[in-house]
């Protein structure tokens, strides 16, 4: 893109006497990414075009926010296990106890299913 | 996704060099993470729990121990039963009977206190966060303690003087519980009592 002759004052020239600074944003900068800002790290690969900056996946995104909500829920169910486990104990009802161990371990896996089972969503 | 890296390890280094120079971030990948040790807290916590790492009143038996000459109705005693540092209170209601339990609150032990003046025939009060205990039979009745207070089995002999005989657990009945320390103690003479073997089983 040329500048027409006479648009500005004579003896100026835009960019700076140092061609340092004069490289893109992105050389001087390696830092400022293409997601910077957008507190989205869902975005590896942006570029020019449509679609830049935004979800890449978002199927997939949507699939992670349920596996977070899923696990949430899930441990607080273990919680609610824990404290009818504290009180079975006092009374006595060590079987009780025990069940409910069980049932925490078995939340527990259910989380680390939810965190393991697709490792590339982020 | 743009082009597939050729081997996975070459693939979890790319995408952790991507994580290191991007902003930084708690992505909902750690998020995962971060629940799912919360969750193996929890396991290990139950898991303690159930084996007993608890301190639970009344655990162990003891000889029954003479707390108090006489009692006059609306008169309360403190002691230690079975143990020394197991704290409990008996008292002595309007009619005659004399009941007795763990002083320590089920919510966050506190030391529970006898407020004559309170409830119908006084109440077992908490002052920590108002928790309120029926005199007659240690249920909760306001505020946020989780279990009844475990019971101390009290009797009265001919003379007057006041016993704590055994300990029943929170919302067991003290038959059970009595069982419970006789058979700890002596098996045989808790079958002569005739506890069945269902009654105290711990
Ligand atoms: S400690 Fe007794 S009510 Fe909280």
């Amino acid at each position: 893109m040329s500048v027409p002759e006479g648009h500005y004052p004579e003896n100026y020239h835009p960019g700076s006497d140092q061609p340092d600074l004069n490289r893109p944003v992105h050389e001087r900068y390696p830092q400022i990414r293409a997601t910077s800002g957008y507190a989205d790290p869902r975005v590896t690969r942006t570029g020019p075009g449509p679609g830049a900056g935004t979800d890449q996946q978002p199927e997939r995104s949507a699939a992670l926010s349920a596996r977070v909500a899923l696990a949430v829920t899930v441990v607080i169910g273990q919680l609610w296990a824990l404290t009818v486990a504290t009180d079975a104990w006092m009374k006595g009802s060590t079987d009780t106890a025990w069940w409910c161990t069980g049932f925490s371990v078995a939340s527990f896996l259910v989380v680390v299913l939810a965190w393991r089972i697709s490792r590339q969503d982020r | 996704m743009t082009t597939e890296p050729s081997a996975p390890d070459e693939e979890e280094r790319a995408a952790l060099r991507d994580r290191i120079s991007a902003d930084s971030l708690t992505t909902r990948r750690d998020y995962l993470r971060i629940v799912a040790t919360v969750s193996g807290g929890l396991v290990v916590g139950s898991t303690v729990v159930a084996a007993g790492v608890l301190s639970r009143h009344g655990d162990g038996s003891a000889p029954p121990l003479k707390v108090a000459d006489a009692l006059t109705p609306g008169q309360a005693v403190a002691f230690g039963y079975p143990g020394e540092d197991d704290r409990a209170l008996a008292v002595k209601l309007a009619d005659g009977t004399v009941v007795g339990y763990s002083a320590i609150c089920t919510h966050l032990a506190c030391g529970v206190l006898w407020q004559q003046d309170r409830g119908t025939e006084g109440e077992l009060h908490c002052p920590c966060h108002e928790g309120v205990f029926d005199v007659r039979t240690g249920e909760v009745t306001a505020g946020p303690p989780p279990r009844p207070l475990p019971k101390v089995i009290m009797v009265e002999d001919a003379q007057g003087a006041v016993w704590a005989i055994g300990t029943a657990r929170s919302g067991e009945s003290e038959r059970s519980g009595l069982c419970r320390g006789l058979r700890a103690s002596d098996p045989a003479l808790a079958g002569a009592a005739g506890c069945r073997a269902d009654e105290g089983a711990s």
